[in-house]
């Protein structure tokens, strides 16, 4: 993709054209600039994404099965696991992740609705993260590991976005997938999310405001159409 | 086993009896239960509500609309019936509700997400199928048509309608009752299945009354014969399907009798009946139905070698037999006595429910009526289903309908009939009603249960 604002006619909008000079600003320097050198994954089916909590009475767990998104990584990365060592410099790349908030399920309505109510589901129906930085953690690497990150970014949860940093292993299988996987604690109050304190049959529940939200991410290139 | 209620429904027996402390706690504790929950507030409704309308505004229409406006993820936006004053009178529970008086326009609404259809079973089929095709979630009142060859079309066109819920009236195979009391008898709780007995006695006269002729006699469907399923095919199919289901088989043949014993008036249908059910293993279902007399109300029972299982409304006890093996937990349940025997009631939770330091038979198990949690399985699956399908289309595109039908079938859904169970149901009910009708025993053939 070449910087969009070399093909916009002069006569256009100053304020349009401000918000692409945005985007691109917002946008990981890497991801935009050096477009043409990422091999870009597409989210599929298959993803898992769980969150485990705690309250006054038990402890408790959320799960989805819907990750969308992509993720583009530089496209001559050594994504094989081989032994190694892997360059410690900042990988070129970008992700936007996105799950629903309403895929996410406890196995019972009554749980559902209210952690539905305490996302504010229907203003901000979607959790969002995008990836700022990536880099390979340092050290030597097992044959066979999957690799090892740092990545940092921003996660919007019920419309408040938040920097988080954390450790992600990086898995290609089935020649064209990627599997992402990570976790990351995550206090709810943050996110402007008030902890439920439903009034059910056993009596009033305070739920912990800290969760430890974890994630499996597939996503797949999609293989060149025949020429 | 409860059916809905009759407009001159008046069970005289029960009300005699309420010198009795536990029965008019239940006459009373349950509407008072019911009122409580009657209206959340709209605020309180959940986000996961389903827009739903109404189709067929009689009794049990009416009773939709009360339940459906009681439930956290249920919310009534229309209403159809072709009568005026069904209309007005359903609106006064829905009142912000769209009134139609075609059921074509109340599907033609894009707000409408699902249906409930509640019109005599003759008028099902048109309506049924339309309403699949218009992509509604249909909740259709069993049985599911007035003939084997309509309930048919109904069954296939559910079974392809695709990302849709389609429910038959079923409400015991949704209840939490049944589900606890399933894998107890299934698993053998009551030692091995000798035979089954159900009745449903009540003294009313099953007629509604009328401004005019015509009026009367579309009001009256149940005493025609040609628009009729009869007794048991009306109300009998509840008890039936739950038969069949805790026992894991469907009848080989029906033997049915009826007659007219009280309501001499010009009516076409038997206000008496007996059936009987013949299964594998010499197993018997005996089944009375009738208009006559109240005595004992309606119940189901399930006779083993052990013990005998008696279901009553939301309630049942087990009666065991002196040689019967000890189970452990009964010598703490409760126990109720009727006349000499002593029944072991059978609470789900009730451990749980005592380290609450509550008594189990107190508490009310299930405060709301068995439509509740028909119809709240009905939402909660439609809303599942549509939200899936949506949430699935636009993360990862359509192109791959077999990994949609994959993620789909992850879906935690609550319990709930399918289109096969209200087949099933309906063509043994109405066969029943045909034996009732010719007096003959039928044989039922493999293929009036596939579509």
């Amino acid at each position: 993709m070449k910087p969009p604002r070399l093909l916009l006619p002069n006569a256009i909008a100053p304020a349009i054209a401000l918000t692409l000079t945005l985007a691109i600003a917002l946008g990981s320097a890497a991801s935009s600039a050096f477009a043409e050198t990422l091999t870009r994954y597409q989210a599929t089916p298959a993803s898992k994404v769980t969150v485990n909590g705690t309250s006054t009475i038990h402890d408790w767990k959320m799960e989805g099965k819907i990750i969308g998104g992509h993720f583009e990584i530089e496209s001559n990365y050594p994504l094989e696991t081989s032994a190694g060592k892997l360059p410690d410099l900042k990988v070129k790349s970008s992700a936007e992740v996105s799950i629903p908030v309403q895929s996410i399920k406890s196995g019972t309505k009554r749980m559902d609705e209210v952690m539905l109510e305490a996302m504010k589901q229907p203003e901000f129906p979607k959790i969002t993260y995008k990836l700022t930085e990536l880099s390979p953690r340092t050290g030597e690497h097992k044959s066979g590991d999957p690799l090892e990150f740092v990545s940092k970014g921003e996660l919007t949860i019920a419309g408040v976005t938040r920097p988080v940093e954390m450790t992600v292993t990086v898995e290609k299988f089935d020649g064209n997938k990627l599997k992402v996987v990570g976790s990351t604690p995550i206090k709810m109050t943050n996110h402007g999310i008030k902890p439920p304190a439903p009034n059910i049959a056993l009596g009033l529940i305070k739920v912990g405001d800290e969760v430890k939200v974890s994630f499996e991410w597939i996503t797949a290139r999609k293989m060149d159409a025949p020429k | 086993m409860k059916t809905p209620l009759e407009p001159f429904d008046f069970n005289r027996r029960e009300f005699l009896r309420g010198g009795s402390v536990a029965s008019l706690a239940a006459l009373f504790g349950m509407v008072q239960t019911v009122a409580q929950d009657a209206k959340p507030a709209e605020a309180e409704k959940a986000v996961t509500v389903t827009n739903t309308g109404v189709i067929g505004l009689g009794a049990r229409g009416r009773e939709a609309v009360t339940v459906l406006g009681s439930l956290s993820n249920g919310r009534v936006t229309a209403l159809c019936d072709h009568y005026p004053s069904a209309l007005k009178r359903a609106g006064t529970a829905a009142p912000k509700a769209k009134q139609y008086k075609d059921y074509r326009q109340l599907l033609a609404d894009t707000e409408v997400a699902a249906v409930v259809i509640a019109t005599p079973p003759h008028q099902h089929r048109e309506i049924a199928v339309a309403a699949l095709a218009a992509g509604k979630h249909v909740y259709l009142e069993v049985p599911l048509a007035g003939t084997v060859e309509d309930a048919r079309a109904i069954a296939l066109a559910a079974r392809d309608a695709g990302k849709v819920v389609f429910q038959p009236g079923l409400q015991e195979r949704s209840h939490p009752q049944s589900h606890f009391l399933l894998p107890f008898i299934r698993s053998g709780g009551a030692g091995r299945t000798i035979k089954a007995r159900t009745q449903w006695h009540r003294k009313t006269s099953w007629r509604a009354s009328s401004p005019n002729p015509d009026r009367e006699k579309e009001l009256n469907w149940k005493l025609h014969r040609e628009t009729s399923p009869g007794l048991v095919g009306e109300l009998g199919i509840h008890q039936i399907d739950t038969i069949n289901w805790f026992l894991g088989q469907r009848p080989k043949s029906v033997m049915g009798f009826g007659s007219i014993q009280h309501w001499k008036d010009d009516r076409q249908t038997a206000d008496t009946v007996q059936c009987i059910y013949e299964y594998s293993d010499d197993i018997h279902l005996s089944q009375e139905l009738t208009l006559t007399n109240s005595f004992d109300s309606e119940y189901a029972m399930i006779y083993g070698t052990d013990a005998a299982v008696m279901m009553r409304e939301n309630r049942a006890w087990m009666f065991k037999e002196s040689d019967a093996p000890l189970l452990g937990w009964e010598v703490y349940a409760r126990k109720d006595s009727f006349y000499k025997d002593l029944g072991i009631a059978l609470v789900a939770n009730a451990t749980k429910i005592v380290a609450q330091g509550k008594n189990p038979m107190e508490e009310a198990p299930y405060p709301n009526p068995p439509l509740f949690y028909a119809l709240e399985s009905f939402l909660f699956n439609a809303h599942e289903l549509t939200t899936g399908t949506k949430d699935f289309i636009e993360n990862f595109g359509a192109d791959d309908p077999k990994a949609l039908a994959n993620h789909l079938a992850t879906l935690k859904l609550l319990p709930a009939p399918k289109w096969k169970d209200g087949l099933e149901a309906t063509v043994v009910a109405l066969t029943a009603n045909e034996a009732v009708v010719s007096g003959r025993k039928i044989t039922f053939q493999d293929e009036w249960f596939h579509v």
